[in-house]
């Protein structure tokens, strides 16, 4: 036994195993006779390289690879294991490993009983390439459906990995696999118990093959809605399925049906509640999440799962809790009154001696609770704020700041908690948190804003973080000259100059001077300028020359220096940014001689710049009625996302247009529609269209996918006939000249405005594609020489006056109401939604559909019954769009709206209602 | 009694003077290599073998040696490998499909570039000429020449015409290949 001496030395040194020696010793590998014992050791140190990381380069692992495939002529079982365990890993960096495949196919073979079975099918799965698939489908057919568990589950963990190599094979296996799921063999394993050859399969108890084979299911059928449907009937009926792990599966795909098929959602949510009462926890926290995730859900559907989570709030372990918890305070953010039920036994959880649990519990509570419950709330946060990590401050402190937008009246209280934890210890996240929520109160409450910058002022005193210092410095020269009494700020200012490094102090100069400049009391003003004055002998450069240049400012006009210092209006950032990144990152070169011009840039007021920010913090930690979607489904963006995601596709437009060069002359794009599908998702030919606006042009962009397996499109087109011909010529297209399956192609087709820059056309467009089809032979891949001429008619779309309209931000919505009715015009419309089954629903799809901004938070409606909705824009030619919308709701009927739109241009204002009309 | 005699002796051979040799057996595909492996090893001929996809390891038992056959994939694709595999062996196996000209400059120039790597060198080599059993085939010393076998140098080269399909001339490859056994 001196090898198992080895084998210990080689166990306690396992940490410092190095690649280049393993490598050395992989000579044992070519070693006769084998020592299966001394290779095992081997591998399983390549092994932990593997799985730690460690990379072989190709070459290393290629020889490592054919040493192991050496290895095959010996017949130890456990050797044989881990050889096939090593070379699954090897596969993704080796060469030639397709070499195996003969040797691998034999231990994968049906009738033995060897133990490593399971690892040769899942090495198997990892070394076949697409051509060679085909050969070992009877091998995994007959795999699948093994009385072994292990091996069942093994074969249908590598179908699962083949899919994206060899889809169509695998498909083939669903009789297979259905049976796998659903047989519950867990017996299969005692008889085995029997016999005592240490070769055979140990004892398998589990029932994960389910698991395995749902999801494999799903993957075949993803595309097939009534299979799917019948797959979550048959196998969610009770008793049908063991596994838990295969139940929370189907819970998902249930809660995804429900979601994409309203027709579905009646029979899923009697599926969920069902699977509410299974006696698997994982099953019900996954249950009563879908339900609350549905979209729309309504308050009684919800009760049963807010009364689950609440039953395991009082569950004795810590992880229960916590689930639940989590579940809970997610829902809480967008329908607080049905979690509100739960609130005495998540106060029990604010002193839970788990943190998270904790912190989750005050965060659920300051959204559930209303405005009398918020000041014990605080009280008890301050209680125990300094025995949590920074993390969960900034958690707190984000819920508190939501909390003093929604309830403003509660500001002063707020204000002393936020006051109250400036002072404690912290870290630079914490603080900046705090700062921030400090900020939005100044700029949103404006009670508060007074004591607020006392608080602030204070805080400099004592600052660490240059960065927050300079930030509180601007906020106060630029709040501070409108306060009551401004010379109070100035000593705190003037403190900093005395006190700080160079940033803050020309910071503070920078402050200090905006207190002097316009100011109407000579007796400020002096006392401003005796102060600057001592500022220029600074030692700092920066320093001096700002204390310059403002004092000399303070001797100018009034009027001009205001312009200077006190500039209310400023860049549309998001836009200056994209332009910027869009000029630096030019293919082009010639886009380098002229210098970037900055006065295309619109120009924003503060106000507006606010309104915006304002928009997005509150829909960022408080989600519309349709939360995100955890899980598989398709995530539905919250409002910040879209916003961030609509700019980013934008800009991927932009770019791709300018590549066109026939297009670069059309200018900037000024509008581009939101995606519009022309056919359903699973005809042959998948077609959309983008819609984009230029100054004097109009391109559509269409995108075509060819989902015909074996067909290739070429010389592909679209025949666009616009109804109304005298407002639009058609100019040119840019065709696809090849299409091959699966593969989105994009055809550009643009119209020249017939009456030039101004007009707004609009018309409907009826499509037409027009392609050559040519099957691809078998054989060599390659499409056939002769195709024939097809067309294919796809839906019709309009143009109209949505697609020329932006969405814009003010601050007050009737003083824009009152100016663009005096000057512009006015078009009414009263219209029954029947189809729209809440006033949230219409909300949201009126915004879009009118293309504008909804104002003044009226794009969360508070009353389900009727509803005021504004809405702001810009044209794209610049001129300013109000809507208002008054929505009436009644089971009967549906939602009934008056919209009234008024406009600054002509005919603008008939337009944007007829897109909806 | 005289069976259990001879199983007896066998197994004593085994147990006490037990010797493994390595044998890699190549060739272009479709030459014979897995079923002449398969009837060696005591199978069943089989006409429809599928293509070998990499290699296939099979042993041997004649008397107290053991013979490890490693049978590579034929296809251009595996052809690299081979090198691979020869290495460090007793002996190596080329086989020939005697029964179809065509291949045979292929097979030629592929022998001929194998033989010239230095890590193979003195590694005894044995034509095999398969398919004697169907009519139009060389003879072996046409295959001799066709192989151009008199310009493999630095090591031990033989020469037999076989027939898988109908076990000839067997005995005498085993014969040849146990002489390497122990060196």
């Amino acid at each position: 036994m001196s090898y198992g001496k080895k084998d210990e030395d080689a166990d306690t040194g396992l940490i410092k195993i190095d690649r280049t020696q393993v490598f050395q010793e992989a000579r044992l590998f070519n070693t006769s006779p084998i020592n299966p014992r001394r290779c095992r050791v081997l591998l399983t140190k390549i092994a932990l390289l593997l799985y730690t990381g460690e990379k072989f380069p190709s070459t290393e692992a290629t020889t490592l690879f054919f040493g192991i495939s050496k290895l095959f002529q010996n017949k130890d079982a456990g050797l044989r294991q881990m050889v096939h365990l090593v070379i699954k890993e090897l596969a993704s960096s080796a060469e030639d490993i397709i070499m195996v495949t003969s040797t691998i196919m034999k231990d994968t073979g049906g009738s033995t009983d060897a133990i490593y079975r399971p690892n040769a099918i899942r090495a198997l799965c990892r070394i076949i390439d697409a051509t060679t698939v085909q050969s070992i489908e009877r091998v995994l057919k007959t795999a699948i459906v093994d009385k072994n568990p292990t091996v069942s589950s093994a074969a249908l963990v590598s179908s699962y990995h083949l899919l994206p190599i060899a889809r169509e094979v695998v498909k083939r296996w669903q009789s297979e696999t259905q049976e796998a799921a659903a047989s519950t063999k867990s017996s299969g394993g005692f008889s085995l118990g029997f016999s005592s050859s240490s070769a055979n399969v140990p004892v398998n108890n589990s029932t994960m093959t389910q698991y395995h084979a749902i999801g494999l299911l799903y993957q075949m059928r993803m595309h097939d809605r009534m299979a799917l449907v019948k797959m979550v009937q048959q196998f969610g009926a009770a008793g049908a399925m063991k596994n838990p792990a295969a139940i929370v599966m189907l819970v998902r795909l249930a809660a995804q049906l429900a979601e994409e098929d309203s027709q579905l959602r009646r029979p899923m949510m009697t599926l969920l509640d069902g699977w509410l009462r299974h006696k698997s926890e994982m099953v019900n926290f996954e249950a009563a999440k879908a339900i609350c995730d549905m979209r729309d859900v309504t308050d009684a559907e919800v009760t049963q799962a807010v009364h689950v989570l609440q039953l395991f709030l009082t569950s004795p372990r810590a992880v229960t809790k916590f689930a639940a918890l989590r579940i809970l305070h997610n829902f809480a953010s967008f329908k607080p009154s049905a979690v509100s039920v739960c609130n005495p036994d998540i106060e029990l959880l604010i002193s839970n001696s788990n943190r998270s649990i904790a912190t989750f519990a005050i965060t659920t509570l300051l959204k559930t609770g209303n405005e009398a419950s918020v000041d014990r709330l605080m009280k008890q946060i301050s209680g125990f704020m300094n025995e949590i990590t920074d993390e969960f401050k900034i958690t707190i402190v984000e819920a508190c700041r939501t909390l003093c937008l929604k309830f403003p009246n509660k500001q002063a209280s707020m204000l002393q908690f936020l006051s109250g934890v400036l002072r404690d210890d912290g870290g630079y996240e914490f603080k900046r948190a705090v700062v921030e929520s400090m900020f939005d109160l100044i700029k949103f409450v404006p009670e508060s804003k007074e004591e607020a910058l006392a608080h602030l002022c204070e805080f400099i005193e004592d600052c660490e973080f240059t960065k927050l210092a300079v930030r509180i410095l601007h906020l106060l020269g630029v709040e501070g000259p409108q306060t009551s009494q401004p010379t109070k700020y100035i000593r705190y200012i003037y403190n900093r100059v005395v006190l700080e490094n160079a940033i803050v102090r020309a910071a503070a100069v920078t402050a200090l001077a905006k207190f002097g400049v316009g100011q109407k009391d000579p007796e400020v003003k002096r006392s401003v300028e005796v102060l600057l004055r001592r500022c220029l002998d600074d030692v700092d450069d920066e320093v001096r020359d700002r204390a310059a240049l403002n004092l000399s400012l303070m001797q100018e006009e009034d009027e001009l220096a205001t312009k200077f210092v006190k500039n209310d209006t400023m860049f549309s950032l998001p836009y200056f940014e994209h332009q910027l990144v869009m000029y630096v990152t030019s293919d082009d070169k010639s886009a380098f001689d002229e210098a970037f011009d900055i006065s295309k840039i619109p120009v924003v007021t503060r106000e507006q710049a606010d309104a915006e920010d304002r928009t997005k913090k509150l829909t960022a930690t408080t989600p519309s009625l349709k939360p995100p979607k955890a899980g598989p489904t398709k995530a539905a963006p919250s409002a910040a996302d879209a916003a961030a995601s609509a700019s980013a596709a934008a800009q991927k437009y932009a770019q791709e247009l300018m590549q066109i060069p026939e297009m670069k002359e059309f200018g900037a794009v000024l509008k581009s529609s939101p995606v519009v599908e022309l056919t359903e998702a699973e005809t042959e030919y998948v077609v959309s269209v983008v819609k984009h606006i230029f100054k004097e042009h109009i391109v559509l962009q269409y995108e075509i996918k060819n989902t015909l397996p074996d067909t290739v499109l070429e010389n592909v087109s679209v025949a666009v006939t616009p109804s109304d011909e005298d407002e639009l010529e058609e100019l040119f297209f840019v065709g696809a000249p090849r299409l091959d399956t699966d593969v989105p192609g994009k055809i550009y087709v643009a119209f020249q405005k017939v009456n030039g820059e101004g007009a707004l056309p609009t018309t409907t467009f009826s499509n037409t594609l027009k392609f050559t089809s040519k099957e691809i032979d078998p054989t060599t891949g390659e499409p056939e020489e002769s195709g024939y001429e097809d067309e294919y008619e796809v839906s019709e779309f309009d143009l109209g006056g949505s697609d020329y309209v932006v969405p814009a931000f003010a601050g007050n919505f009737a003083h824009i109401w009152e100016q663009v009715g005096a000057q512009g015009e006015e078009a009414e419309e009263t219209l029954q939604l029947s189809g729209m089954k809440s006033i949230a629903d219409a909300t949201e799809q009126l915004a879009k559909a009118l293309s504008l901004q909804p104002l003044e938070g009226t794009d969360v409606p508070v009353n389900q019954t009727t509803h005021t909705l504004k809405l702001l824009g810009k044209t794209v030619n610049g001129g300013r769009v109000v809507a208002n919308v008054r929505m009436a709701y009644s089971s009967k009927t549906g939602v009934t709206t008056k919209i009234t739109v008024r406009s600054e241009e002509e005919g603008v204002a008939a337009l944007v209602i007829g897109s909806v009309a | 009694m005289a069976g259990l005699f001879k199983r007896v002796y066998d197994w004593l051979l085994r147990t006490f003077w037990a010797t493994e040799m390595d044998v890699t057996m190549i060739g272009l595909q479709n030459a014979g290599k897995t079923s002449l492996l398969r009837v060696l090893s005591g199978g069943e001929f089989a006409i429809d073998s599928i293509p070998t996809v990499g290699f296939n390891m099979k042993r041997l038992q004649r008397g107290h040696v053991t013979l490890k056959c490693w049978d590579l994939g034929g296809q251009p694709r595996f052809r690299p490998m081979w090198e691979r595999y020869c290495r460090n062996v007793n002996a190596i196996v080329f086989i020939v499909d005697i029964a179809d000209v065509s291949l045979l400059s292929v097979a030629r120039e592929e022998l001929h570039s194998l033989m010239s790597q230095p890590t193979l060198e003195g590694i005894p080599l044995l034509v095999l000429g398969n398919k004697s059993d169907l009519p139009n085939k060389l003879t072996v010393d046409e295959l001799i020449d066709a192989m151009d076998l008199k310009n493999v140098a630095h090591r031990e080269v033989s020469c037999y015409g076989i027939s898988a399909k109908e076990e000839t001339n067997l005995e005498a490859v085993l014969q040849w290949l146990m002489k390497f056994a122990n060196r």
